[in-house]
């Protein structure tokens, strides 16, 4: 097993540095971080050199690489085009995003598990049928259609009828709000609630159609029905012996997907004003900024790469039949 | 979201050589307001720093934030009127001296000061002239050349002094190594000279948002009011009527509180925020549900103008013309486009009117045709200059094509008889920056026009930092549509439209034009020694760039900006003073 680990590390190191590689020069070659300074008459050019001088601009292209590449195996992440510390925002933005993402995976594995396992123990009824079709609605739906839904439909009609702010449309907080956590914690739960319910039906719905199928296929299988014949209860059943082997592969699709939540992310970041990752990577993307995009891309891409080998760890310890490194 | 940069310039010019201004008139609440509260101001810039002087941080809403927290001496009122700020100066003058210099005269207000207790002196004045002057000589700390946004008027001074000192007390020798040495930096009257070569008209567009010398001096200029995390605000200080009480990198949220050391009339609400980050497209929802008050999107899109008009009473809002102002450009390093008949005939043959109601027309009926490129339609200077180009002449397009050697194809097209398309269908491109909806509408229209007028068209677009980067810069387009954010002074358009071979001073000029005739007129323009004779000199300027077609102004965009109802004498300004220009001056129900 450890070989195994070490050797998917190593192949997720090379796919970072190529990765990088790639996105250096993709975002270095799409355009100038300096075309809204140049748009502007009032700018002297001498202005401008200076400012591309500092970036860089006039060096090629592989030294421009390896110039952010050794700074960042120093563990700097270096400037944005406005001279701020990458890594210092990389920090903050994280935070902000794994507030939402952290939490939306929770109660969108909760949700999806439990309608899942719903729909398959009522199978080919008007339960079943009504969540499949809840479900593929979601699934089909794009994020910023739920997250204006949400904001429009929801939020705007209770805000009103209150009128006072009850479930908050932008930002992550009010920045008025004072005292510790608890204190705070109304606050936060106002700007959290639409973000959240976004993510999580935008989110759950493909994992609720998999954990269907998954509950139906464990339940038409052999030691099911021995165990059913043993007079073993429903409810024992259902734990120990469907729920338990249809949560395996799941629960690999879930670590699998992690990655793309933190893609929603950036929709719903946007639809919803908060200032986390996504808002970073578009103004990284927006500004032809490139230590921005790779500063994001490395720490999503690190993500995936982890995610995806936890979640074949994961199979295995869920799944003693798989064991890896071994014939 | 996207980041809007701000031209450093302020306020509309209305100079005169010797005048004394009117102060600024309060205006009367109305409703029945009070004094304290807070407001949530939409702000949809991610900030990098403070210091709007700067290129890095030259920032649309940035500025409108520290408006209120640097001082300025003059402020531009939503008719686009010039007000002295006589909290900052009691006085603000100019003339010429016995040598024919432009002098100008400030007197400091004798109660202002920072809110550190330090007295706003002529070394404010002196400082922020050498950040802002593109002189080598002057060095931010670190002995690095400013990082100035803009250096236009600050160029041509001569020399800033101060003298007069407060208390009648002697002047402060200075000191080499701060740059104010035998300058009396402790005066309380500033005399800017000019040099004799260049007087600047628009010198009410100087010394605004001042960043604090003391502090700049000690932090650096360039990088010293950025953001790094914990604690920014505290060196910002404040000279005004708010002072930064807080910003939260993490929330991309600026607190400005009353400040308690204003020694003028102080700000009607204690807060304001500026916060939300929201998306565009949401952002009346946004006021709907009370998340945020102010909301001022930085691109005005039909459904937001519909949004607001169909939120009802609870919002009000305004979509008037703003100082920016869609157009074509002709890049006449294309052979056919180097020929006036061929940039006379797109513009004949260009129904603007019917441009405008396939796109912002829809929302805003009373977009017109711009015939101006220098003024505006709601500037007194403005003179409708292209009005012959008001209504569509499709015939006299054709007979300009003709005239210049086109003949007609068997596909309806003018085919030239020189040139790379020689034989061939006469085919111009039209380039912007993708993912604008009303741009790609305007595209799809202008190229049926021009398929009746006999020019095949064809649409080529480019993300903006491509577009603005490469495309304009290099000359990489036959026709690319944009706007230019208007500058309330005149002389913002120089390096625009002066000719393209004095590569320094006219790096705007992205269309490859030149004519030293309009050189000799931009110079005098910003040379002129009234408002009214500079105002003469620009509309000059903008006749001859109607007669040689360099470019095609369309209309102005509609600025939406949409604010809660409860609140009172938001007064949405056209001009880059923005929605801030009095919000100390804001009150709530």
């Amino acid at each position: 097993m450890a070989s195994y680990i070490l050797r998917r590390l190593f192949i997720g190191v090379g796919v970072l540095l190529i990765s990088s590689v790639l996105v250096f020069v993709l975002v270095a070659a799409s355009g100038d971080p300096l075309a809204l300074l140049r748009q502007n008459p009032l700018t002297p050019p001498a202005t401008i050199h200076a400012r591309a001088v500092q970036l860089h601009l006039f060096d090629p292209l592989w030294q421009r690489y390896w110039i952010w590449f050794s700074h960042v195996l120093r563990g700097d992440f270096g400037l944005n085009v406005n001279n701020i510390s990458v890594g210092h925002q990389l920090h903050l933005k994280a935070i902000v995003t794994a507030r939402m993402v952290i939490l939306s995976v929770v109660l969108a594995i909760v949700l999806a598990i439990s309608v899942g396992v719903i729909a398959a123990l009522r199978h080919d009824t008007i339960v079943d049928r009504t969540t499949s079709v809840v479900n593929f609605i979601f699934l089909s739906v794009p994020v910023f259609v739920i997250g204006l839904v949400l904001k429009t439909f929801v939020a705007v009609p209770i805000d009103q009828h209150f009128h006072r702010v009850v479930l908050a449309t932008a930002g992550e907080q009010n920045p008025l709000a004072t005292g510790n956590f608890f204190q705070r914690f109304p606050d936060y739960l106002s700007h959290s609630l639409l973000p959240t319910m976004t993510l999580v039906l935008a989110t759950y719905s493909s994992w609720a159609i998999y954990q269907r199928s998954t509950v139906l296929d464990v339940m038409d299988s052999d030691y099911v029905r021995l165990a059913r014949a043993k007079g073993i209860s429903p409810r024992r059943v259902l734990l120990r012996h469907i729920l338990r082997n249809a949560l395996i592969p799941v629960t690999t699709i879930i670590a699998l997907d992690f990655a793309g939540l933190l893609g929603g992310a950036v929709i719903t970041e946007t639809v919803y004003g908060w200032n986390g990752l996504g808002r970073f990577f578009l103004d990284g993307v927006n500004g032809q900024d490139t230590n921005v995009v790779l500063a994001y891309l490395l720490l999503t891409a690190t993500i995936v790469i982890l995610f995806n080998l936890v979640a074949d760890i994961l199979y295995g310890v869920l799944d003693p039949r798989i064991r890896y490194g071994k014939s | 979201m996207r980041m809007k940069k701000l031209w450093s310039v302020k306020a509309l010019a209305v100079v005169a050589m010797v005048m004394s201004v009117s102060s600024m008139s309060l205006l009367t609440s109305s409703g029945a307001t009070s004094n304290g509260g807070s407001i949530f101001v939409d702000l949809d810039e991610t900030l990098s720093g403070f210091n709007v002087n700067t290129s890095a941080s030259n920032e649309f809403v940035l500025a409108e934030i520290m408006q209120l927290v640097w001082p300025g001496v003059f402020i531009v009122d939503n008719h686009v009127n010039v007000y002295l700020n006589k909290d900052l100066v009691t006085s603000a003058t100019s003339a010429l001296n016995g040598a024919g210099q432009q002098v100008l005269s400030y007197t400091i207000n004798p109660k202002a000061q920072w809110n550190d207790g330090k007295p706003i002196t002529a070394d404010d004045f002196i400082y922020n002239y050498q950040a802002l002057s593109g002189l080598t000589k002057f060095k931010d700390k670190g002995n690095k050349p400013y990082d100035a946004a803009g250096t236009t008027g600050y160029s041509s001074i001569a020399s800033v002094k101060g003298s007069k000192p407060a208390n009648h007390a002697k002047c402060s020798t200075g000191s080499a190594g701060l740059r104010n040495a035998h300058l009396c930096p402790n005066g309380k009257v500033v005399t800017v000279t000019f040099a004799k070569a260049t007087p600047f008209a628009d010198w009410e567009s100087l010394f605004g948002t001042m960043v604090p010398a003391h502090i700049a001096r000690k932090v650096g200029f360039n990088t010293g009011f950025n953001i790094n995390g914990g604690g920014d605000e505290k060196r910002l200080l404040s000279g005004s009527w708010y002072y930064v009480q807080n910003y939260n990198q993490s929330n991309n949220t600026v607190i400005l509180d009353r400040n308690p050391k204003y020694w003028g009339h102080p700000g009607k609400l204690a807060t304001i925020v500026f916060a939300g980050s929201t998306d565009d497209s949401t952002g009346i929802a946004g006021i709907q549900s009370g998340t945020f008050n102010v909301f001022q999107p930085i691109s005005t899109s039909l459904a937001m103008i519909q949004q607001a008009q169909a939120a009802g009473g609870s919002i009000k809002y305004s979509a008037a013309p703003g100082l920016q102002f869609e157009h074509f450009d002709f890049n006449q390093a294309n052979p056919y486009l180097a020929k006036l008949a061929v940039r006379q005939a797109i513009a004949y043959g260009t129904d603007r009117k019917a441009l405008i109601a396939a796109t912002v027309g829809q929302a805003a009926p009373s977009t017109k045709p711009l015939d101006n490129r220098i003024y505006l339609n709601n500037q007194p200077q403005y003179v409708a200059n292209g009005a012959a180009y008001d209504n569509v002449d499709v015939a006299k397009a054709k007979s300009l094509l003709t005239g210049a050697g086109f003949t007609m194809g068997p596909n309806g097209y003018f085919q030239p008889n020189f040139g790379p398309q020689s034989g061939q269908d006469l085919t111009l491109s039209i380039t912007t920056t993708t993912g604008n909806v009303i741009r790609a509408a305007t595209q799809q229209v202008f190229q049926a026009q021009m398929k009746a007028v006999g020019i095949k068209i064809t649409i080529v677009n480019h993300p903006a930092g491509t577009f603005f980067g490469s495309d304009l810069p290099n000359g990489n387009y036959d026709i690319a549509e944009f706007a230019w954010v208007d500058t309330p002074f005149a002389t913002g358009n120089n390096s625009i439209y002066c000719s393209y071979t004095d590569a320094t001073n006219c790096a705007s000029n992205w269309v490859h034009y030149a004519n030293p005739a309009v050189d000799t007129l931009l110079g005098q323009g910003a040379a002129a020694t009234s408002p009214k004779t500079e105002a003469a000199f620009y509309n000059k300027v903008d006749a001859q760039l109607w007669a040689d077609m360099v470019t095609l102004p369309l209309y102005q965009k509609p600025l939406l900006v949409a604010w809660s109802s409860n609140f009172h004498n938001i007064l949405p300004n056209p001009s880059s003073a923005g929605i801030t220009w009095n919000a100390f001056q804001w009150t709530r129900n």
